[in-house]
Formats: C-alpha cells, structure tokens, sequence
C-alpha cells in the first residue's frame, strides 16, 4: 500500500518549508530511516526520513520549491502502485486548492500535464532521445529557476541536459549530470574535481575548466593584466576603459538572510534606539570562573562561561527593570513577568536569536545548559522555529572577536539589547597608586520611545554591580 | 574617416586580424611595408617548404635503391627549385590579398609610423597619409638577429653573409655554406643546401642543435644530419668573418673555416624600433611588446599578436594569438593558452613535438612519467623508411595521468602532431587515448603503441 510522506509542519508559526536537496530520486529503493530530503523554515533546516521500507514512487515537488506544510511531497510505495491520488498538483480538492500558494510557475506546468506527464510516464526512453536532439526553442524547455542558475555559473549550456524532473522539467541533478558528462569540464578535470565550481572560470579549450583552472579557484585576471591607463593615452576615448562584462558571481541570498536583512532594516527605521558604553570589573567575574572551571567534574556542572554568568546576571537585573524586559508596541507596552533572554548565535547560515525562556527561575547551571543547547541546535540547524521567539531582551557577544565597543541593533518589539565587549587591562588610581584590573565593557542599546536615559543607565549600574560583586548575587 | 582598427604589419598575425575583424564587420585597415604574408609566407615557412620538398625528392630518388628504384644521376635544378617556390609564394600572397578584398579590409602599402593618441583614437602614418584609429594591433614580427662582430655589416653589404631573407634567393648553391646557429632556420637550410649539393657547416653555441627540442630527438637529427654529410661545429662561437672564411671560437682555440656563403640564424628579434609606440606609451619588456592574455598591452585599446610579443614566436601561434585579439575587442572574452602549441622542424626526417619536454617538466617541477618506442612500432613507418631510427616519446602527468608532452622524429610528424596537441589541449588522459581509433597503417600509430606502454 502506497504511502504519501507529508511536508512537517515545524512549528506553530511555520506555513511552509523549501526543499533544499533531495538525497533519493524517484524510483529509489529506500529504507525506513534514510533520509529522503532536507528542507529549511526561514530560520532552521532539517532532514525527512523514509517513514517505510519500499520504491520512491513519485516525487511532486523538487529541490528549491517552497511547499506548504502537511501537503504530500512524495509516495513511497511498491513497483506498480498509481501515485495520482496522492499528487496535490493533480488533485482539485482541497489540498490543490492549498498547493496554490506553492510557486506559480510550477502551477503553469501542471496546466499543459496532458502531454508532458504522459512523456514523463516512459522516463528514460524519453531522457535517451533528448540526448542526440538539441531543442532550440528556449521557450520549450522547462527549467526550475534552481537549475537554470546553476547552468549559468557554470557555463553550461542547459540545452544539452535530459530532463528528470516532473513534467520533463530540468533539474539541478540534471545540470550536475551534464557537467559530468564532460561537456564543460576536460576529462583530466572531470577526474580531478573533488569540490563545487563555484568560482572557478574555464580557461581551456572552448571555455572548458581544466586542471589548473581546480588549482587556482579565482584566476587573478586582474593581476595577470598589465592593463593601466598611461598618462600618453589619456586622450583617447574613455570607452576603452571599460570592462564590459566585470566579473561577478551572483548569488541567491538565502532566506535566512533575507529575514536578517529585514529585521534589521525594521530595526533601525521604526524604533528611536541609541547606545550606551560602559564596563566593569571583572576581576571577581574570572576568579568565580576559574574556580568553576578547577572543579567542573567533582561537582558535575557544565563547563559555565563569562557569557553564560553575564546571562546569569542580566536576567536577574532585569527583573528590577520592567521597562527593558517589555515590547513596545506603539500604543500599549507588554512588561514580562519572567525574563526570556535572547542569546545570539552566530552561525554559518547567519545570526540566530535562540530564546532562554523564564531564564530568571533558572540556575546558572541550567541557563549555561540550555544556552549551549540551543546554540548547538541552532549552528546544526536543527532547532525548533519556536524557539526563536518571543525573547524579552537579548544578550549579544562580541567579547571573543576582540571587539571592545559596539552599537547592537534593537530586535523589536523589544526595548533593549545588551552587547557583551572585550576584557582589555584597564588603570586606576586607589589610594595614590596605580593598579590595573580587567575591565569589561558592555554596550546597552535601548529604545528611546519606551524608555528614558537615565532608567536605562540604572539597569546598567546596577548590572555592572552585580557582574562586580557576583558570589554575592548567587547567594541572593 | 575613423577605422575601428588599424592593423600594423600584414603576416599572420596582422593580416589574419584583419581578415577576421573585417569579417565581424569592423571598418579595418592593414598597413604593410613589404608584402602580404609577412615572413612566413614570403622569406619564412612557406618558400622553405616548398625548397625542402624539392630537397626531399632528390634525397629519395638518390636513396631509391634501397627501395629497388634505380634513378640514375639525379641533379637538383636549384633555379627550377627557386622558381617554383616563387610561383607558390606569389599564389598564396594573392590569395591573403583576394582574403582582404572579399572581407572589405582596406590595404596600404607603406611603413607605419605611431604619432600618437588621436580625438578618438591613435593616428598613425603610412605613406604621406595619416590615418586614425580607434584601436590598434601591433604585429609587425621580428627581424633576424644580426651579430655585431667584425666583418658582419661589410659581408652583409657584399651578400657574403646572408639572413633568412636572402638565402631563400640565392641563384647558385654555394659550394661552401657555413650557417651560424643550429635552430629551425639553420637546420632547414642546411638540410636543403646539402641535398642541393653544398659543403654544409653548422656552427652552433650550445652543446646541441635545435633549440628546445627533446635532447634525446635532437640527438638522433644530429646524426641523421652527420650520415649525409653536415658537419656540426657544437659549443662553437663565431668571432668575426673575414675574407672568405668565418672565424670560431671552441674550447679556448680558434678556427678557421673557408665559405662561400654565411647564414645567419642565431634567432629573431620583435620588430618594435621606429614603430613610434613610444608616442602612446606602449610598455615593453627586453625588446617585446608586453601583452596579456587577451593580447592587450597596457594601453586601452591596443593589443599585440605575433612575433612582436615575444611570447612564442610561431606563426601558428600568431595566427591564435590574432583571434584572441579580435575576439576581445568584440566583446568576446578569449584567452591564449600557450601550453599545447606544436613545434616542428621540417627537415628530413621531420622532427614534431608539443608540450613539456623531460626538460621543461623538471624546470617546473611536474611529477611526470616517460614513455618511448622506436618508430618502427608503426608498419606504415617501417614499410617506407629503410633503415629509419625515429623515435616517439610520450609524457603524462603523474598526479592527473593526463598527456603532457608528445615528441617524435620521422616522417609524417609535422601532420600528426595536431592530434597530441589537441590531446593535451583536452587534457585527455591516458585512459581517454587507449579509446581512440587511429587508422591503420599510419605513422600516427605509434601514439597509440606508445601510450599503452603505461
């Protein structure tokens, strides 16, 4: 019995995910637990597996489609069994109806399937003849946008590639096989090449890459060109000058970028946000961490850092200081009763803001625990979209890339965000005599329209107060 | 009126550049001093070539016997010879001019002269007229070498000593030829010459001749060019030409040897004097115009292909070298890949070789690997080369196990050359070449026989 596997939702708040890559093709065997493919929400990515034993029968969605969540993505059943009840691009019920949301274009092939689905039906007989015929007509041939754009970094021209995917479309799987079929790349190449392409220009043969070209990724073109204006030509026409086609490669920006970007934007244009710079001592600070650190096995504690013991401090300060554990929203204010202290994570894919929930009731062992969870979870991608919200305040750490002063951007509706700086060696003068001490800095960014200077100043007196007296605050 | 390009120098490189430019629709002229085809075709490749097929007649009818053809006396009609390599040289130099017309080129004959950067490009003088244009192409070739020893200018004045120029006209064969540097040039003269019947006397610096060429192919030229009656003259410096006789310096003592001609043919030099590149400020490098790999100097808008660039010094490689400069001022990226460009000697036998030598391999560090078969592999070879000692000699890369170099001695090597380079422009690998089809029986066997020695 033929068997859908649906898109997860992920997440109350999740509408839909995108296939990033599919690790099986239709017509695999699969196994229950291989993974059949991995897909993204804006924030987090993660992998489907194979709910059952049997052949992937059918595939309706295909790498970089943005699918609707609890839509059927694919049917996993035995050799023979029809999968068109199961596809939500034929069906007129209600799950079409929801598939209209799904990209457009794919909705276009779907109108023309009387002819295409049947070329599909009889795969590769089809696939063999596309092999010795060129299609000139670029309007003809359906390409997913995932695809043609791949074809285009590597100067491949998609013409030559047999369609795999529904409705005899081209896929990136496709593109991939027609670079392997040396179309673009010597056989030497071809043997050689371990990585991706990006980046590498063809200098051989009709453009084809060769094996220099795998060992030196970027040819410095502007380095081998002796090209420089000379004082004797500058009369002449200035067109000269111009490169005409400057290179560049041109990328998609992720989503989680675009969700970053448009954050921040949001940030900076609707919030009245301003920082304030100071620090502390932070000698106690380092001596409870080293004690920590001489006995983190007998007492069978987590490995506590500066930052976990600054997330320690903030979220029992805050408790004092409504008007920065709130949002702002215009015309109400929402002040929290617990601390829900945002930790920023910087991860490959970009900034993620992982939220330590009611972090207040919490040990400095458990938020150091459930801090380093949900980094962990966050940099492999595999945290829960939940997760990732509804933060009371945020607590962001450039200490550890040596920076000593920055303005953290407000995450609104928030009101504040404090930014954790550097430890450099600081001098004073007590009793007459110079002495240094380590001192830290913290960069307070607060939102004016919710809160006032000197209150927002208090918070960071009494925080850079507690950060200096810190056993005293434990035993509190 | 303003051309979209002015050719300087109409051999290979300028007027292919011209044929292609105008061809893409580009308003061009070619300015030339001389005659269409440069040196190549005038005093170079071409007229050598059709001497040393007249050589290699001759050579075969006197070596006939072996083969069980009787020929009798045999004499090489050296004005025929002439005469004929004129009547091939001025066909083809009507066929560049015909290539010219057809794709609308504007042809001038006069020595152009660089004034400098115009309103809307560079001016330039040929003639009594001046011409502007918006973009240049430097090919003017190069010029023979000319020692400054004593005795060179007055014997050059009284056609005692001659250039390649010169000799390609002799109306007698020389009964004592003594040729200054053992490179291309000189060999192939020495090989027609001593066909034609002269005392042939090679006089050549290093300690083997023919340049770059595999040590090991040199080796066996050297003596198929001692068995016919070459004398070689090796780490051999000539001091002066006197009288009738050429002086030379070897191992701290001096000679004497009696001739009735000298060549000179140590080597060529880009063309870049009294061009006027100086008024545009074209950057040079020992001599040659300094070009990237599009071709492009360092002034926007003019580029340089040929000889004049220094780079390899081969028509064939003018030839590419003009395309990738026309294609870039069109707007079509394209570069110049040097690795995979064919040499050839065309003496007999004929010497081919493309890529790395061990030589070249080593200098630059490449892992590589050899492997060699005596000629005799191929049927084709040994059916009509009677005591032949040809040799093939292949190289790969280690790390890739992709073809690197090919090197051959024997006839037939100048037409099968093309498909190693071809093979290394691919960056086929030994693999790939087990699977080619060579058709039997040829010469170009041997590269087959010789790749399955891995």
């Amino acid at each position: 019995m033929a068997q859908p596997v649906i898109m997860p939702k992920q997440g109350q708040s999740v509408e839909s995910c995108i296939i990033t890559e599919w690790h099986k093709k239709k017509g695999d065997k699969v196994s229950k637990g291989d993974i059949l493919f991995s897909y993204e929400t804006d924030k987090a990515s993660f992998d489907e597996e194979a709910p059952i034993d049997g052949i992937l029968l059918d595939v309706f969605f295909e790498e970089g489609d943005d699918v609707p969540c609890l839509l059927n993505v694919c049917v996993i059943g035995e050799e023979g069994e029809s999968t068109d009840e199961f596809n939500p691009n034929l069906q007129g019920d209600s799950s079409a109806a929801q598939a209209e949301s799904a990209d457009a274009e794919r909705k276009e092939s779907t109108d023309d399937s009387g002819t295409q689905a049947a070329e599909a039906a009889d795969g590769e007989a089809v696939s063999d003849k596309a092999d010795v015929e060129i299609v000139t007509d670029a309007k003809e041939i359906k390409i997913s946008p995932r695809a043609k754009n791949l074809a285009e970094k590597l100067g491949i021209d998609y013409r030559y590639a047999k369609a795999s995917g529904p409705y005899g479309r081209i896929i990136e799987q496709d593109i991939l096989a027609l670079r392997d079929s040396g179309y673009v790349m010597t056989p030497s190449a071809q043997a050689a090449q371990a990585g991706g392409l990006e980046g590498i220009t063809g200098t051989g043969l009709g453009g084809r890459i060769t094996t220099a070209d795998l060992e030196t990724p970027v040819r410095p073109a502007a380095a081998a060109s002796p090209v420089q204006a000379v004082a004797a030509a500058g009369a002449t026409s200035i067109d000269e000058w111009l490169v005409v086609e400057p290179e560049y490669e041109e990328v998609k920006v992720p989503r989680i970028r675009k969700v970053i970007a448009n954050a921040m934007h949001q940030s900076l244009a609707t919030t009245a946000q301003l920082t304030l710079n100071t620090s502390f001592d932070a000698t106690e600070l380092l001596a409870y961490r080293k004690k920590l650190k001489e006995s983190m096995d007998r007492l069978g504690i987590n490995n506590i850092t500066i930052n976990d013991m600054i997330l320690f401090a903030v979220s029992r300060t805050l408790v004092n200081h409504k008007d920065l554990n709130a949002h702002f929203l215009g015309d109400t204010v929402k002040y929290f009763r617990n601390v829900n202290l945002g930790n920023a994570v910087d991860t490959e894919r970009g900034l993620m803001v992982p939220t330590i929930f009611n972090a207040n009731l919490l040990s400095l062992n458990e938020i150091s625990i459930r801090a380093r969870k949900l980094a962990d979870e966050c940099r492999t991608g595999s945290i829960n979209p939940d997760f990732l919200k509804n933060g009371s305040f945020t607590v962001t750490n450039l200490g550890t890339l040596d920076i000593e002063s920055f303005t953290p951007v407000l995450n609104p509706p928030q009101t504040g965000i404090l930014g954790v700086n550097n430890i450099v060696q600081r001098a004073r003068e007590v009793n007459g005599e110079i002495e240094f001490y380590p001192a830290m800095g913290l960069s307070l960014t607060f939102d004016h329209r919710a809160i006032d200077g000197a209150p927002a100043a208090r918070f960071l007196k009494e925080l850079k107060t507690n950060l200096e007296n810190f056993s005293v605050l434990l035993a509190r | 009126m303003i051309y979209e390009l002015i050719v300087i120098g109409g051999g290979p490189a300028g007027y292919l550049a011209a044929e292609r430019a105008g061809h893409a629709g580009l308003s061009t002229l070619l300015i030339e001093k001389r005659s269409l085809g440069g040196v190549c075709l005038n005093e170079g490749c071409i007229p050598s070539k059709a001497l040393l097929y007249s050589a290699k007649i001759a050579d075969n009818a006197r070596d006939g016997a072996k083969y069980g053809v009787e020929a009798g006396n045999v004499a090489l009609n050296h004005p025929v010879v002439i005469k004929r390599k004129n009547k091939v040289v001025s066909k083809l130099v009507a066929g560049v001019n015909a290539k010219m017309k057809k794709n609308k080129v504007t042809v001038v004959k006069g020595e152009a002269y660089i004034l400098g950067p115009g309103p809307e490009g560079y001016k330039v003088k040929a003639g009594d007229s001046i011409y502007e244009g918006r973009r240049l192409l430097i090919a003017t070739g190069s010029n023979p070498i000319i020692l400054p020893l004593p005795g060179v200018k007055e014997g050059l004045e009284s056609g005692f000593v001659l250039t390649n120029r010169e000799i390609l006209d002799l109306e007698e064969v020389p009964a004592r030829l003594v040729i200054v540097g053992g490179g291309v040039i000189g060999l192939e003269m020495a090989s027609y010459y001593r066909s034609a019947g002269s005392e042939v006397t090679v006089i050549e610096m290093l300690d083997h001749i023919a340049g770059p060429t595999d040590s090991e192919i040199s080796d066996i030229l050297l003596k198929n060019y001692e068995k016919k009656g070459i004398q070689f003259k090796l780490n051999a410096k000539v001091t002066k030409l006197e009288g009738n006789s050429a002086v030379y310096e070897s191992k701290g003592e001096t000679f004497k040897i009696e001739a009735d001609k000298v060549l000179l043919s140590i080597g060529r030099r880009p063309a870049t004097e009294g061009l006027g590149l100086e008024n545009i400020g074209v950057e040079l490098d020992r001599g040659r115009i300094k070009v990237d790999d599009q071709c492009r100097t360092n002034v926007p808008g003019v580029y340089a292909a040929g000889d004049v660039n220094g780079k390899s010094m081969l028509a064939h490689t003018a030839y590419r070298e003009s395309e990738v400069a026309v294609n870039n001022m069109l707007g079509k990226k394209d570069i110049m890949r040097y690795n995979a460009i064919a040499s050839v000697i065309y003496t007999n036998p004929e010497v081919a070789g493309v890529g790395e030598t061990e030589a070249t391999a080593k200098e630059k560090g490449i892992e590589y690997e050899v492997a060699k078969l005596p000629m005799m592999y191929s049927g084709r070879y040994m059916a009509e080369n009677e005591g032949g000692d040809g040799i093939c000699k292949v190289l790969i890369d280690k790390k890739h196990k992709k073809l690197i170099g090919l090197h051959m001695i024997g006839n037939y090597a100048s037409e099968i050359i093309y498909g190693a380079a071809l093979m290394i422009e691919m960056e086929m690998r030994v693999d790939d070449v087990k699977e080619l089809v060579f058709p039997h029986p040829t010469v170009s066997e041997i590269i087959r026989e010789t790749i399955f020695e891995f």
